[in-house]
């Protein structure tokens, strides 16, 4: 590894430094390191070195060195390369930094090292007990972030089907991300651990947000509040023992005994299976064919018992 | 085949060299606490940075890296006078982080400033494009945080997961975490003697005690979900098609799946929990074997059908 980490930062200072283009050649002849290895050999570690350099962050981009784009060589704009300055305060870092420790993303920190490179952590003081899981998946999520910043089109399997994406925007809900993006079919949420062979867009800026956009609208809160039946308010009573609960599912203040709770529901078949999550201690009051959609849904399950 | 220690190593190098050439030098403690450094470590990366440098690679080529009198010094190595810019993932890893913190109800008006700033850099609508919900319902969070950071022992009355009865009992709180979009809190309960995780959405009320508990050097890992017992309720269940959410909801064995239909074992500590479930499903479920779970099933159903005469 040492002879990696020499090797790479010998690399990066040649393109940092080098006014024009370089090819291949030149740098095997001129970075040290590379010298004395079989054509093979140098090969494999080169194309090792540059997958290093592209998880670093570093923008390592092939250019055309003339005009008939024949003769190509590697270069890094020392502008691009350059994170650009936040400007945050000594206690804006201090928080981020806090935050960072807390979070993990694919099994690892990946806030810290973000905060390594804008300047390491600040002195917290004291135990900090709050964690964070947000699930597995970071190379992927990596992807669809930059996609979405970028507004590239993105391509993908879901399901067997091959999907192409507009994406707008992203959500860590009920421990999943999700993707929200435009189709032919209108706006779409995929679930990203279901996302297989992600093909990403060249062209950044290829398409415009809708304005008014937001993707907590997009992602729906409650099961019975995504769905396409037409909307009815529904009057449930919830038992004391459980009433504490079920208004904490739906945001309600927490009531002293039982609760009666109006919800609007455009998906009856969500709604009746959440009522009888609550067994015998909910009850809908109104209207009559919810009533009857639970009467009936329980009559079938013990016909089939 | 790319190493991630060799790319976490590199990346802190090169944050640390613009840092060290700003402040021209720098206390070792300080580098050491910022950048999460051992001194063997940092020795390490300043012999490294020593014999690295610009073609030709002579006296004058190289870069400047030592240790003088507990500081840190770098130079000749204008090149690296700004660290690489934030990859996808570690700007998604510390917005989300930022966002998770202040979706807690733990946010501070520095965090959320911070928050606003670094958007701005790496993803400019990042208010309406990206969210994370860790919505704590409770509102015990916080006060499970303070606890575990005072190491105060808390009370609790507590509805559980597999069981649905409540009970009352005194905890001593270790850690607060979310993970798969729940909070739990962590810690030795003094009912069972022994270390318990708890959701928090299922603490109905909570009182923090005086009382203070001493907290062990070494803190087992936390256990999420449910763990198999000897008492256990088993039964098999057939799922639909459309009743797979299932699967991802509960900790279930699938016995075989088959375009037509999926057959579960599912185990919890009473027979509850899977007679609900097998309401809620209708005809996309059906019960294979469980005799507990038909009775309960036969009971909760006969009760809601009065109420619903």
């Amino acid at each position: 590894m040492q002879n990696v980490v020499e090797r790479v930062l010998n690399l990066l200072i040649y393109l940092l430094e080098s006014p024009n283009p370089v090819d291949s050649n030149e740098i095997r002849n001129t970075v040290h390191g590379y010298a004395d290895q079989s054509d093979e050999a140098f090969h494999r570690m080169f194309e090792r070195d540059k997958q290093v350099l592209r998880r670093l962050g570093v923008p390592l981009k092939l250019e055309a060195r003339d005009v008939w784009e024949i003769d190509e060589g590697y270069t890094v704009d020392p502008d691009e390369y350059a994170i650009p300055d936040p400007k945050l305060t000594q206690e804006e870092r201090l928080a981020l930094s806090v935050a960072a420790r807390m979070v993990r993303l694919g099994g690892t920190e990946v806030g810290v090292g973000a905060i390594i490179k804008l300047g390491g952590m600040e002195r917290g003081d004291g135990l900090e007990p709050l964690r964070a899981d947000l699930g597995e998946g970071a190379e992927i999520l990596g992807e669809l972030f930059a996609a979405i910043s970028e507004r590239r089109k993105v391509r993908f399997s879901y399901r067997g089907h091959i999907r192409p994406v507009e994406p707008y925007g992203m959500a860590h809900r009920r421990g999943h991300w999700y993707l929200v993006g435009n189709t032919s079919d209108g706006e779409r949420m995929y679930r990203v651990d279901r996302i297989d062979a992600l093909e990403v867009g060249e062209k950044a800026d290829i398409f415009t947000k809708p304005k008014g956009f937001d993707i907590r609208k997009s992602v729906d809160s409650q099961p019975w509040e995504a769905g396409t039946d037409p909307e009815v308010e529904a009057k449930v009573r919830f038992d004391s023992d459980v009433a504490w609960w079920a208004a904490r599912s739906l945001g309600l203040q927490e009531p002293k005994k039982e609760l009666t709770a109006t919800v609007a529901v455009v998906n009856r078949e969500a709604f009746v299976g959440w009522v009888l999550s609550f067994g015998d201690a909910a009850e809908v009051i109104e209207p009559p064919e919810l009533r009857q959609a639970v009467a009936k849904r329980v009559e079938e399950t013990l016909a089939r018992l | 085949m790319t190493s991630s220690r060799t790319v976490t190593r590199l990346s802190r190098i090169l944050a640390l060299i613009p840092y060290v050439l700003d402040q021209q030098a720098v206390d070792v403690s300080e580098i050491m606490e910022r950048f999460g450094y051992t001194e063997e470590q940092l020795t390490r990366d300043l012999n490294t940075i020593f014999v690295c440098g610009l073609p030709g690679y002579g006296p004058g080529d190289l870069m400047e890296a030592y240790i003088d009198e507990d500081e840190v010094i770098i130079d000749a190595a204008d090149f690296f006078s700004k660290a690489p810019r934030l990859t996808p993932i570690e700007a998604l890893g510390l917005l989300a982080s930022g966002m998770t913190v202040i979706g807690s109800g733990e946010g501070s008006p520095a965090l959320e400033a911070a928050v606003r700033k670094l958007s701005k850099v790496v993803m400019p609508d990042a208010d309406t494009s990206l969210a994370v919900d860790v919505l704590d319902q409770s509102r015990h969070v916080g006060s499970l945080r303070d606890a575990a950071a005072a190491n105060q022992i808390v009370h609790i009355v507590y509805r559980s997961v597999g069981k649905e009865e409540t009970t009352e009992r005194d905890i001593e709180p270790w850690s607060v975490f979310v993970t798969m979009g729940r909070w739990y809190v962590y810690g030795h309960c003094r009912l069972v003697d022994g270390p318990r995780t708890f959701r928090v959405d299922r603490i109905k009320e909570l009182k923090v005690l005086a009382d203070v508990f001493e907290r062990p050097d070494e803190i087992p890992t936390p256990g999420v979900g449910y763990s198999p017992s000897k008492d256990d309720v088993t039964c098999v269940i057939d799922l639909a098609p459309e009743a797979l959410w299932v699967l991802e909801y509960y900790p279930v064995d699938v016995v075989r799946e088959s375009p037509k239909g999926t057959r579960i074992r599912f185990h919890s500590p009473d027979a509850e929990v899977p007679a609900r479930l097998l309401l809620r499903l209708g005809a996309h479920g059906r019960l294979v074997d469980g005799p507990e779970v038909a009775v309960r099933i036969e009971a909760i159903g006969q009760a809601l059908l009065s109420r619903y005469q």
